[in-house]
């Protein structure tokens, strides 16, 4: 795949992209044959003879090679195979062994003979000739180059180039403005074409939203074009959804009320018509009351049954973007930074004090009781949060997978990022921090989103048409920056930038309002079909699942679940019964070998459970529709660290031939005889009593599966291959680890007596 | 319209408090149990706070009022359905069930001489509570007569579960209260009573005790070979009562000298075959320590065998002997006679210590764990609440140790020896897990009832003692989850590998839960003899009787037979993890399912339901091919057959 897109080679000067003002480098078109070039890549720098680590404590199984740096990607080229057999999913627009500069956290140069260590940032000085470069990336690998054999010189230039070009000084300089701008010269590109073929609305069209109200029945709601052209507030989309009892007019008056002036937004409406609506805060507090009311009114006239408004303020309800910062830099050095044979003694309660978990937990937990809401008390919801950009693109999207199935499909998922993320304004360069400016702005909302999301998979693996695998993909494609997506904070800046940059370097932008970035969701730029095929789910029970196939095979019904009817409540005279147990039950626990009755059973107190908790309890005592709302578990015992995203790239924890993936493998192959079969059936079906079948049923099925793993044929055993492990479709070798894990599975355990050895232990010990 | 407020705390509260909400009761187990209690066979539902009645209303049964009907009238019924040889012993109205997650509840209760059964009909539907008294561990009256002329009592069960009853007291002091009576069958041992396993009469199609057969597991083996052979030495449990009569040593030892070297092992448990690999023939091997004493006492004999141990296996000129204590508790009990193989004595031996704890840390630990998990779970503090009981951590060292194991018979081709004090509880939990890693057979169902048969039935793991079986002496130093812990380690390997087991998480959960149940003679008694004395196959069902009635229940869909695999799970934190649909089955908040298989079965359904059209349509077009004049290109034949996994 990688040959297909060497169609640019790209022989010109660095000047033309780079305002650097340190020396120019030039490059050999011919030198540059091996590597995949992505279109507007130009090669900054290089050095040869470079070793790239592949076990820690020795040098054995390290790659030989060439460094560059280009105006994309740190990029290494070798001919040396990797030691061991290994699988990785390949991208179109990156080598094996190719990081993003974008990817790039943090770079560090290391002088083990003079015992220096420098992390090096824009135009700096490096005073020393490096003898390792140590990259730590966003997607959480740690990539190590050894420069022992490597001309000294060459080697702190690529360095210094690495260092200034993951840190661009301005938007335009990350390389989605050239990969873009290329086709702007000819007919250079083929393949850029935004929403081009993609089977999904981008919401940056008066239609697009329109087909969204009709899909959710929100018939008292319209679209606004009040913003058209950004006029009135350059952070919203330019096309919103209101009331209709509010108009324009009322609306254009509001507005300066509005923190950015930012309206309140329709998001989404329940079948039983309440709707869930995002909102600025109100930034007059003389106005406040006046405008929660007209806003408030006016939703409720939207509302079939005039049902009430509920507020949820989430600013003083959920952890701030700092906070979730936090959080994930400390899981981060949890699982990837902190050496692993240390951090496993306290390694619960490092994941404890890291909170994560926790504030994955309070969104899911929040979402939940917003649920609670909209399909409990029928009554619809405002999410309330200061600039409306941040903690509420979590919740509402959460709220919306939770009581939609729609956006449990693919393209449904894609749809609802889109509209509550991008168009609503996540400040997704701010937030991913990809100019490096503003480490106060940095923080993982998306990411956080997605492990909520993944949660929820776990909980309910036949629900989501996509698999764990496409949300780490997903992820990881914020640190690509060619994508519409993850470039800006804002449609507007998308609009302003593309100008400016066209403007710039002349290109003709004709009518267009905006350079024509690809979206994340054009796939095709990143993976091949077979590759893009590890996104679905074998398992996924959905409208356009196997389940349903052009009216001949019944939908099929699920087996027997044994599941109990709701339980009602409690009659309050049944709780007044209730013994209060903790009175006069203490004992003293001196001998820890008599077990203890008595406090167990202080535990017990008077139970009262409030509407919501009755309202989850209800649901959990049903058979999960998986078609229907869907309240993830909120115990803490069922909340997990999500492996595949967390621990991929550390090799000591990838469980060979095993993890979640074997039962994927598994899965997909049966799923896959299974549309082989309706793919036959098809075909009889196509085919005339009279003639003969005019296809013959028997050719071999065309190659669109929609699974990775095919099924084997009629002879060949089923077996696991040899690839699979916990960090598939990735692969952890190569990645930087403390102890080799070459060899047998002797180096991963610990030894050593533990402190909690007490000298009662070993007194019984003797008995 | 409602006027909004906003106002700092949020509409709803969140109500985070260390009280449950209550929620319907059910769990994993519960559902299972329900589906067993009603497939007739079933000896006993695994009782959960709520039970069987309710899941007669799933939506399918709501359709069919017949069905409906029916249920509706076994409903009603205050009793519970009786296994043959069951009988009422006791029955009381009016008596509360404290549930930690409901609240108090009203019903009835019965006391047969081999469950507990309450029932509350205020409720719809009704709330049933089903447990086998073998679980129970202890009975308490908790404090005198309350203001309402209330005693309650206190059950702590075995299974994770603390159950609080209240009943107005007896105004006739001198009928007995149920509650004596139920402590009177729920430590029928104490009482002078027999164990329920010896009345149940059930018939199962297989006779469960024939499952092993030791002779039939060495023959799979390929013992007895140049190297190794079955000696009768303990036929009649003379050499080592703890020990089964088959036996495999190494060929060059006459029985003679095998009686020298019982005189050198505690207990007289001898180093004897386990396991030996097709291809090396490297070997696994269980005894006990080594009498070694303060004195540093040696035995030539003992040296001799371990040397013979070694030879047996050309591949490697070393042998590992892993003791699975930590290194101070194997010097610790020097003291007592025993100790551990100096380097000196054994010259090609190398020693490793696995840093185990012993039975008494170990139920410490589990006592903790069942204050964190039981009732209700601390919202804020969970895992360093669950990192304080050090279970996992427990856990970790003996998949750890069993990693080693495995890791040196099958990368280093090196025989091993593995032991702890007595060889009955740690070294038990290592050979097994270490069998489990290296021998695809044992992770079948029947290999892994073999395998349960083998390594701790026949070689005496004390599971009378260990789990106390219709004793009332709960405060005995003797009990200790030593078994539930292998298990626990048997569940995190399959959650490593899904596919690699031809059983399911159900099928672990119906060990443990019948180890307690007193039902079946299978982990009764304390050793094979013991066992042949009281003639369990005789008077007692076993356990495989049952389960192997009924596979499918027990069956992992995705089980895939690699043939050769070694399985080397990773032992870390990071992947290991609290067995939340054993430990957590109680509270009702969490739901049942095991989505991955469901939908995998319904997956072949579909397949099985396609595979018949796609026939019927290929039958259809092959006869009228034939009637027409040609008979060309007949789709038949180019149709394979699809592939079957399973």
């Amino acid at each position: 795949m990688a040959r297909e897109r060497e169609r640019d080679p790209g022989v010109e000067t660095v000047s033309s992209v780079c305002d650097s003002s340190w020396a120019l480098f030039f490059i050999l078109k011919n030198k540059y044959l091996l590597e995949p070039c992505a279109s507007g890549e130009i090669v900054v720098n290089e050095v040869s003879f470079v070793r790239k680590c592949i076990g820690a404590d020795s040098s054995h199984g390290d790659l030989w090679g060439k460094l560059i740096c280009t105006n994309f990607k740190v990029s290494f080229i070798t001919h040396d195979a990797l030691p061991k057999q290994r699988f990785q999913v390949a991208n179109r627009l990156l080598g094996e062994h190719d990081v993003p500069l974008a990817c790039v956290e943090q770079v560090v140069t290391v002088n083990d003979a003079k015992g220096k260590q420098k992390v090096l940032c824009s135009n700096q000085k490096l005073k020393f000739n490096p003898t390792e470069l140590i990259l730590y990336c966003k997607d959480f690998r740690i990539i190590r180059f050894r420069f022992d054999e490597a001309g000294p010189q060459s080697a702190k230039k690529v360095c210094l180039a690495i260092a200034h070009y993951s840190q661009p000084a301005d938007p335009q300089l990350l390389f989605g403005f050239e990969y873009v701008g290329k086709q702007y010269y000819g007919s250079l590109v083929n393949g850029v074409d935004p929403g081009g073929g993609l089977q999904m609305p981008l919401f940056d069209r008066p239609s697009e939203w329109d087909r969204e109200i009709k899909r959710t029945g929100a018939s008292e709601w319209r679209v606004c074009s009040i913003n058209e052209g950004y006029v009135v507030s350059p952070s919203l989309p330019e096309y919103v959804v209101v009331p209709v009892s509010l108009a324009d007019q009322d609306l254009k008056q509001y507005l300066c009320f509005f923190t950015a002036h930012r309206i309140p937004l329709w998001c989404w409406n329940h079948p039983n018509g309440s709707a869930l609506v995002r909102m600025a805060s109100i930034s007059d507090p003389l106005q406040q009351r006046k405008l929660d009311q007209r806003i408030c009114s006016a939703i409720t006239k939207s509302h079939p049954q005039r049902s009430d408004v509920l507020k949820s303020d989430l600013d003083k309800n959920l952890p701030n973007i700092q906070d979730i910062q936090a959080a994930f830099v400390k899981v981060r050095h949890i699982c990837v930074i902190e050496p692993f044979e240390e951090s496993e003694e306290k390694w619960l309660s490092s994941m404890e004090s890291s909170r994560w978990l926790e504030y994955v937990r309070a969104f899911l937990k929040h979402s939940a009781e917003v649920v609670y809401l909209l399909e409990g008390k029928h009554v619809s919801v405002i999410l309330q949060e200061e600039e409306d950009r941040d903690l509420s693109c979590v919740v509402s999207s959460l709220v919306q997978l939770m009581l939609d199935p729609h956006f449990r499909s693919l393209t449904g998922f894609q749809s609802l990022v889109q509209k509550e993320w991008v168009m609503a304004g996540h400040r997704f360069l701010h937030r991913c921090n990809h100019l490096k400016k503003n480490d106060k702005e940095e923080s993982p909302l998306f990411q956080l989103f997605l492990d909520c999301v993944w949660q929820i998979i776990n909980q309910y693996p036949a629900a989501f048409e996509f698999t764990e695998t496409y949300l780490t993909v997903l992820s990881d494609s914020m640190w690509i920056p060619v994508f519409s997506t993850f470039l800006f904070n804002c449609p507007q800046q998308r609009t302003e930038n593309s100008m400016d940059f066209a403007k710039s370097k002349c290109i003709p932008m004709g009518e267009e309002k905006a350079l024509r970035f690809p979206p994340v969701w054009d796939w095709s730029q990143q993976f091949t079909p077979k590759d893009q095929a590890l996104f679905n789910n074998p398992m996924y029970v959905g409208k356009g699942a196997t389940c349903v196939q052009n009216g001949t095979v019944k939908s099929f019904r699920r087996t027997k679940k044994n599941y109990s009817s709701t339980l009602r409540g409690m009659p309050s005279s049944l709780r007044n019964i209730l013994m209060d147990g903790h009175d006069s039950l203490t004992l003293t626990r001196r001998n820890s070998l008599v077990p203890r009755l008595k406090p167990d059973f202080s535990q017990i107190r008077e139970v009262v459970e409030s509407p919501t908790e009755r309202f989850f309890r209800d649901w959990v005592s049903r058979p999960a529709d998986l078609q229907g709302m869907l309240i993830p578990q909120l115990l803490p015992s069922h909340l997990a660290l999500w492996r595949l995203y967390f621990l991929r790239w550390v090799p000591e924890a990838s469980i060979p031939k095993g993890g979640p993936v074997t039962a994927y493998h598994k899965l997909s192959q049966l799923a896959d005889e299974v549309e082989k079969l309706q793919s036959q059936l098809r075909q009889y079906k196509g085919a005339t009593p009279a003639s003969t079948p005019t296809s013959n049923p028997s050719a071999p099925p065309s190659d669109h599966s929609r699974m990775y793993f095919k099924a084997g044929s009629t002879h060949e055993p089923s077996s696991i291959p040899e690839y699979l492990s916990s960090s598939f479709p990735f692969s952890p070798v190569g990645n930087m680890c403390r102890r080799s894990i070459l060899g047998t599975p002797l180096s991963k355990f610990l030894n050593g007596a533990k402190t909690w050895l007490s000298t009662e232990t070993l007194a019984n010990e003797a008995l | 319209m409602k006027d909004v407020e906003v106002s700092a705390k949020p509409y709803w509260e969140i109500r985070v408090t260390k009280v449950a909400i209550a929620g319907s009761p059910r769990s994993t187990s519960t559902s299972r149990s329900d589906r067993s209690t009603h497939a007739a066979k079933t000896p006993y539902a695994m009782s959960s706070d709520n039970v069987s009645t309710s899941t007669e209303f799933s939506p399918e049964l709501r359709g069919r009022p017949k069905a409906a009907a029916k249920v509706l009238r076994d409903s009603n019924k205050e009793e519970p359905q009786l296994l043959p040889k069951e009988s009422v012993q006791d029955m009381a109205k009016d008596v509360t069930y404290i549930c930690p997650y409901i609240g108090a509840l009203r019903g009835t209760l019965t006391v047969t001489n081999y469950r507990l059964f309450f029932r509350c009909m205020d409720r719809e539907p009704a709330f049933v509570l089903d447990l086998p008294l073998g679980v129970v561990s202890r009975v308490e009256k908790i404090g005198g007569a309350s203001s309402r002329g209330e005693v309650s009592y206190g059950l702590v069960c075995k299974d994770i579960r603390n159950l609080r009853f209240a009943h107005k007291q007896m105004e006739d002091s001198l009928r007995k209260s149920i509650f004596e009576i139920l402590m009177k069958f729920a430590f029928p041992v104490s009482n002078g009573l027999p164990i329920f396993a010896f009345e149940y009469g059930q018939v199962y199609p297989e006779n469960g005790w024939k499952v092993y057969d030791a002779q039939a597991e060495y023959k799979r083996q390929g013992i007895p070979n140049e190297s190794w052979r079955i000696t009768k030495v303990n036929d009649h449990y003379e050499v080592c009562d703890t020990y089964p009569s088959n036996l495999v040593v190494p060929v060059n030892i006459p029985d003679e000298e095998l009686k020298r070297v019982a005189a050198f092992r505690a207990k007289g448990r001898i180093p004897v075959l386990s396991w030996i690999h097709p291809e090396s023939q490297a070997t696994v091997t269980r005894c006990s320590q080594p009498m070694v004493g303060v004195n540093g006492k040696r035995s030539k004999d003992d040296e001799k065998y371990l040397q013979a141990i070694m030879d047996a296996n050309a591949q490697s000129h070393k042998l590992f002997i892993f003791d699975a204590r930590p290194s101070v508790n194997a010097a610790a009990n020097k003291m007592k006679g025993g100790g551990y193989e100096s380097e000196d004595a054994y010259q090609n031996a190398e020693l490793v210590f696995l840093d185990i704890h012993n039975i008494h840390v170990m139920r410490e630990s589990l006592r903790k764990l069942k204050e964190v998990v039981y009732p209700n779970i601390e919202e804020s503090h969970w895992l360093s609440n669950l990192e304080s009981t050090h279970w996992l951590e427990h856990i970790k060292l003996i998949l750890a140790g069993a990693l080693r194991i495995a890791d040196k018979v099958e990368s280093g081709k090196t025989s091993v020896v593995v032991h702890c004090s007595d060889g009955w509880d740690r070294t038990a939990q290592l050979t097994s897990l270490a069998m489990l890693m290296l021998d695809g057979h044992y992770r079948t169902i029947r290999g892994f009832q073999v395998l349960l048969e083998k390594e701790w039935l026949s070689f005496g793991h004390r599971f009378q003692l260990r789990i106390g079986h219709g004793d009332k002496n709960h405060t005995d130093a003797d009990r200790s989850p030593v078994f539930l812990q292998f298990i626990d380690c048997v569940w995190q390997i399959t959650r490593q590998f899904p596919a690699a087991f031809e059983f399911n998480e159900y099928f672990l959960v119906t060990i443990l839960d019948h180890m307690y149940s007193c039902l079946f003679g299978t982990f009764m008694c304390n050793s094979e003899q013991q066992r042949v004395k009281e003639e369990l196959p005789k008077k007692t069902v076993s356990l495989w009787a049952y389960i192997n009635s009924q596979l499918e229940e027990f069956t992992n869909p995705l089980y895939v037979n690699y043939s050769n695999h070694v399985l080397f799970p990773v032992v870390s934190m990071r992947h290991l993890e609290l067995w939340v649909g054993y430990y957590i089955r109680w509270n009702p908040r969490m739901r049942p399912q095991e989505p991955v298989h469901q939908r995998y079965k319904e997956l072949l359904a579909k397949r099985a339901e396609l595979q018949k059209r796609v026939e019927e349509l290929q039958r259809d077009v092959t006869n009228r091919s034939a009637s027409s004049t040609e008979r060309a290109g007949s789709p038949t034949r180019s149709i394979t057959p699809v592939q079957t996994f399973v």
